[in-house]
């Protein structure tokens, strides 16, 4: 899609880049440092991905829920999350969002609305429902978006919350991300079987009485278009959407760079986005060497934050299984 | 004093609360219409926005109930039967138990779960089931298991104003009991378990239906043997100071359980007797639980294998020698 089919401004425009560009460093170093053994665990990354929650997220304010997936990163540093905390929860450290408990597969940040990454392949679905029923109630404009995979698009749990959506007219966006959009995969390998019975994902939003669209996840100003109408929507009101963005997840040995290795280039969002820029003269090298400098500063913060900050102590092992209180 | 049965009593503590609470919200299959008692009249009274139907989808609608707590709702969930929150397994023990600890208490999901519960009625081994077990044995879900109307009414009060998930047991045989419930809002507290009967030769613990067979049992060998009836009444958090004072003092335990026996609470009650007062037992602990078979839909099938009158006095009478 062309910058000027759109009515976003320079600076929104250098926002959605920032966002990529923030994503695609910190993934980096995420995966410089399990490298290096100084991560507790090893888990999936959202590289080649990051035009689907800048784009999304940009339509979206602290107000609005998200609920992720197993592959959060991306999703959770779009809506906001603060990086240092995030680091500091990815090394298990007491300065984490959720002091260590949590990790990559079960983050939650309700202060800017991440009401979950999920360890489960479609888990966060149905409770994501139950946060646009909560708006709803409340009448409070806000909307929530529910990420899932092609794979987790299949669990029983998310075809009912479709239905479900749909029958309580709910404001929520549905998004997946088909990340096998050519070949079906499955973790990464290719499958001898299908896992989908259907071309597209978004087929199934007609058995469901919802509009649902099919877009290249790649680029951002399309997924920023999509999003925009199915989020407006929903905020007025106008019930759920499911849209699906086929998206390609690229190879991860980058070295620290931000550019995607040379066969990847032309699915790589930000590369794609970086050539659009440049030749609308809104990316000059300039401001996008500021733009990486400032992310690379920022993200190198966060590991000195999180390398220095305590363990939990032990005792915390056993605090949070009940809720304190209630009324 | 006022008689109304278990299911009026449920029902009160809906309307009680709802009348002060907007953030509580009922939802589940059916709640809309007069069928249940528990739920009777509160579309009419509090709108269809806030008491909704689901469709038959039990990992969307209890998902969404976990979801709208986190979002910082109070939700009702209603599950027509524990056998049907199988297909919800998800959405249960992962999410709605573990969601406030997976935070470092970030959220809390101040959800109850209502399930019916329990066997009686030949309905066969997908509609007859108790399953507390199942939820105790999970971290960070409380478990609620009413005898009475009275209980019923404050433990569901207790229940919905608790911060943490709840599964709310509710044995189906037992919504036409009628007893004693004040008309005013009260509270039962979470934890703390019921003297049912006095005692001095044998300790008997049981919940739900099962409290009501062992205080026939106790009826029945008045006055050869001095029966102490103890309904904990939540299984977390477990009274386990009153089980463990009563054992000592008795000298005797029989627990009895309509949930299955193998990994099941009675053998936690077991276990605990035999790790915190060995030395005050008298004979060795009895246990009268339903055995590890699925239920059967014949009737006389069905009694041969649930813990009744008869086989708590024949468990009485076996220590008592």
């Amino acid at each position: 899609m062309s910058v000027s089919k759109l009515s976003l401004g320079e600076a929104d425009l250098l926002g959605l880049y920032r966002v990529m560009i923030r994503i695609r460093v910190f993934e980096n170093a995420v995966r410089r440092l399990m490298r290096e053994g100084k991560m507790p665990a090893r888990f999936g990354l959202y590289t080649g991905q990051e035009a689907v929650a800048a784009g999304v997220s940009a339509h979206l304010g602290p107000g609005d829920q998200i609920g992720s997936t197993h592959r959060p990163l991306g999703h959770l540093i779009a809506k906001g999350c603060d990086l240092n905390r995030l680091m500091a929860e990815l090394c298990g450290k007491a300065t984490g969002f959720n002091g260590g408990k949590a990790g990559p597969y079960h983050l939650f940040d309700p202060s800017v609305g991440v009401l979950g990454a999920n360890g489960v392949v479609g888990g966060s679905v149905p409770m994501t429902a139950g946060y646009a029923l909560a708006d709803q109630l409340r009448a409070n404009g806000f909307v929530s978006v529910s990420y899932f995979g092609e794979g987790g698009s299949n669990q029983g749990g998310v075809q009912e919350t479709l239905n479900l959506a749909a029958c309580w007219k709910l404001p929520i966006v549905f998004v997946c991300e088909n990340s096998s959009p050519e070949v079906q995969r499955m973790l990464g390998h290719e499958i001898d079987y299908p896992q989908l019975s259907v071309d597209r994902v978004s087929l199934r939003a007609a058995n469901y009485g919802m509009p649902g669209s099919t877009h290249d996840g790649w680029d951002v100003l399309e997924v920023y278009g999509a999003a925009g109408r199915a989020i407006r929507r929903a905020r007025r009101g106008g019930g759920p959407t499911l849209l699906e963005f086929r998206v390609h997840q690229l190879e991860g040995n980058l070295e620290g760079r931000i550019e995607a290795n040379e066969k990847d280039r032309a699915w790589c969002p930000i590369e794609l986005f970086r050539v659009k820029l440049a030749k609308e003269d809104i990316l000059t090298p300039k401001i996008d060497e500021k733009i990486r400098e400032g992310e690379a500063d920022a993200v190198q913060r966060a590991i000195d934050y999180a390398m220095s900050s305590p363990e939990p102590e032990l005792d915390e092992a056993y605090t949070d299984v009940f809720a304190k209180g209630g009324r | 004093m006022r008689e109304i049965t278990f299911g009026e009593a449920l029902n009160e503590a809906h309307m009680l609360e709802m009348e002060h609470d907007p953030s509580i919200i009922v939802f589940g299959e059916n709640v809309s219409s007069s069928w249940m008692a528990a739920t009777r009249g509160l579309k009419e009274r509090f709108g269809r926005e806030r008491v909704r139907d689901a469709p038959i989808t039990e990992t969307a609608f209890i998902g969404a109930g976990v979801g709208a707590a986190i979002a910082g709702m109070r939700p009702i969930v209603e599950l027509m039967l524990v056998d049907f929150g199988l297909v919800a397994m998800d959405q249960i023990l992962n999410q709605m138990a573990k969601s406030t600890y997976m935070s470092g208490g970030a959220v809390k999901v101040p959800m109850t779960l209502r399930v019916l519960t329990g066997a009686g009625t030949s309905s066969g081994a997908t509609h007859s089931e108790s399953l507390h077990g199942l939820f105790a044995h999970m971290p960070g879900i409380k478990v609620i298991i009413p005898s009475t109307p009275f209980d019923a009414k404050g433990l569901l009060i207790s229940s919905i104003r608790d911060d943490s998930p709840k599964v709310f047991m509710e044995h189906r045989l037992l919504y036409p009991l009628k007893g004693y419930v004040p008309e005013e809002p009260y509270t039962v507290p979470l934890g703390v378990a019921n003297l049912v009967r006095e005692g001095t030769d044998v300790t008997v613990v049981a919940t739900g239906l099962m409290v009501h067979e062992a205080v026939k049992a106790a009826d029945e060998l008045k006055p050869k043997a001095s029966v102490e009836v103890i309904d904990p009444r939540t299984l977390v958090p477990l009274d386990e100071k009153a089980i463990l004072d009563s054992v000592r003092k008795t000298g005797r335990l029989v627990v009895v359980d309509e949930d299955y026996r193998f990994c099941g609470f009675s053998a936690e009650v077991a276990a605990m007797a035999a790790e915190k007062a060995l030395s005050y037992l008298d004979a060795p602990v009895v246990r009268v639980a339903t055995p590890n078979v699925p239920l059967p839909y014949n009737p006389s099938l069905e009694r041969h294998l649930l813990p009744s009158k008869e086989k708590i006095v024949g468990a009485i009478k076996g220590l008592m020698g």
